[in-house]
């Protein structure tokens, strides 16, 4: 079965010394966990200004880098444009419109989440720092952008379930579901296809999940997916 | 074989968030699934608001499932009976010792108002296993290590091991420095990484697994200790054999039962 992370930090982290500050320690974590490949986000753009970020692409065949984006006014964002995004067309990018003050749906992100939608571009945004609300407000503007919920943890399922329910376009990260049974019961709830495995380590853990998805009470196409099967649909713009 | 004692975990449901499987049954299964021998548990019911009635529902939940399910009494500092009706319970088949829980009952764990309930853990031989939480008023890793210095007769186990990653490194201090005081590791904060530091700050001997199921997901925090790059003797020290040592006679499981 293929395991993919989908959510990883590369890089330096405040507040800790961890293994994945260079490529060479987050790929050993990688090995040591039998996860075959990962979606990254460059520390130096999150907890940095990503317009003046110096290391951006993970450059490794088995990472997928996951740039994060500023939509603001000229001047003040990253990059200049949606259109820049779409001309690079990542797999993913992602936006921390608190961590870098943004309006997540004012009038100028609005424009850029309508061309990335168009664009086929899914949208990563972490649930803690955004909220759900606000996700779902976003949703419900540009209800054909993709967007993947990183770390929602456990106290917000009944919410998750809603949002899934109501928005084809959500999708969610598995590793801090940490109520007992919350991977099984919200995929009973939306289906395994919306459930994506992601950790977020270093700052989150990534070994639990990753022994959990090898003791997940569900059918192995339904791991499948969890396991790896739809962040490729996520990423290959599949309708859910 | 060194068995796989779970030391915190929970039964029922809670006020707070949803939790999808609350009953003993499912997390008898899921522990037999993976490995874990035995867990210890105190009911959500007894932790928020009736202690009473709590610890009964899991004695019966522990006498439907023997050696499988442990109970740790949910003590109450502000019941006057709680003493009377503890000493009782504690001679029942299964319990493991005594939960404080000092957050919900807004009441520090050094309060004169426990020291009746601790004093009948000592008498009784069984270990606190005591909500902890940095720079919590009432249970932070700090309150917890000086109630172990005031109680050297009754194990300490400070529950998930200072909660935030900030307080993880304090904690692991305060084990190594203040005998009978123990690391129960559960939550969600925990990684490997933090793991590791703290048998090597505290010692893989003052370190117990613990998953706070069914809040957590028992699946998680085994995976933790499994994934985590320890020696195969501290990894069985923290898996069980601290908790088989600490619980003494009080341990019986299903699983080492002779047919």
């Amino acid at each position: 079965m293929r395991i993919f992370d989908a959510h990883r930090v590369l890089g330096p982290v405040p507040g800790d010394h961890v293994p994945s500050s260079d490529i060479a320690g987050l790929l050993a974590e990688l090995d040591h966990l039998g996860v075959d490949g990962a979606a990254v986000t460059p520390s130096d753009e999150l907890y940095g200004d990503p317009a003046r970020a110096r290391h951006r692409d993970a450059g490794h065949a088995r990472l997928v880098t996951v740039p994060v984006i500023l939509p603001a006014v000229p001047g003040a964002g990253w990059p200049d444009g949606p259109g820049a995004v779409v001309d690079a067309a990542p797999a993913l990018v992602r936006a921390c419109p608190v961590r870098h003050r943004f309006a997540l749906t004012g009038p100028v992100a609005l424009g850029w989440w309508r061309e990335l939608a168009a664009a086929g571009i899914p949208l990563a945004t972490d649930a803690g720092e955004v909220g759900l609300d606000r996700v779902r407000a976003l949703v419900t503007a540009v209800p054909e952008l993709r967007v993947l919920v990183l770390s929602p943890g456990y106290r917000c399922l009944r919410e998750l379930a809603e949002l899934l329910t109501v928005h084809p376009g959500v999708y969610v990260e598995t590793g801090t579901l940490a109520a007992a049974g919350g991977v099984e019961w919200l995929a009973r709830q939306a289906g395994a296809h919306r459930l994506v495995f992601g950790t977020g380590a270093p700052v989150w853990d990534d070994a639990g999940p990753r022994f959990q998805l090898d003791h997940l009470r569900l059918p192995d196409a339904d791991v499948e997916l969890i396991a790896a099967g739809s962040f490729a649909a996520l990423r290959a713009g599949e309708t859910p | 074989m060194t068995p796989v004692i779970d030391a915190h975990g929970h039964l029922g449901a809670w006020a707070d968030f949803f939790v999808p499987e609350p009953d003993a049954d499912w997390l008898v299964d899921v522990n037999t699934e993976i490995g874990i021998d035995a867990v210890g548990v105190s009911h959500l019911v007894a932790v928020g608001r009736d202690p009473a009635t709590g610890n009964e529902l899991a004695l019966a939940e522990a006498g439907r499932h023997p050696g499988r399910l442990g109970v740790w009494l949910v003590a109450d500092p502000h019941d006057p009976d709680a003493t009377a009706r503890l000493r009782d319970q504690l001679d029942r088949p299964g319990v493991w010792g005594l939960k404080l829980h000092p957050d919900t009952h807004e009441c520090a764990a050094t309060d004169p108002r426990y020291e009746p309930l601790l004093e009948l853990a000592a008498a009784a031989g069984v270990p606190a296993l005591v909500h902890g939480q940095t720079r919590s008023p009432f249970a932070d890793p700090g309150v917890l290590a000086e109630l172990a210095r005031r109680h050297p007769a009754v194990p300490v186990f400070a529950g998930h091991a200072g909660l935030s990653p900030d307080g993880f490194h304090r904690a692991a201090r305060l084990a190594a420095e203040q005998p009978g005081l123990y690391l129960e590791i559960c939550g969600s904060r925990l990684t490997t990484r933090w793991l590791e530091r703290m048998v090597a700050i505290a010692g893989a001997d003052r370190v117990l697994f613990g998953t706070d199921a069914c809040f957590l997901d028992p699946r998680l925090g085994l995976g933790k200790v499994r994934l985590a790059r320890l020696s195969d003797t501290d990894r069985a020290l923290v898996l069980g054999g601290n908790a088989a040592r600490l619980l003494g006679r009080r341990l019986t499981l299903a699983s080492q039962e002779t047919p």
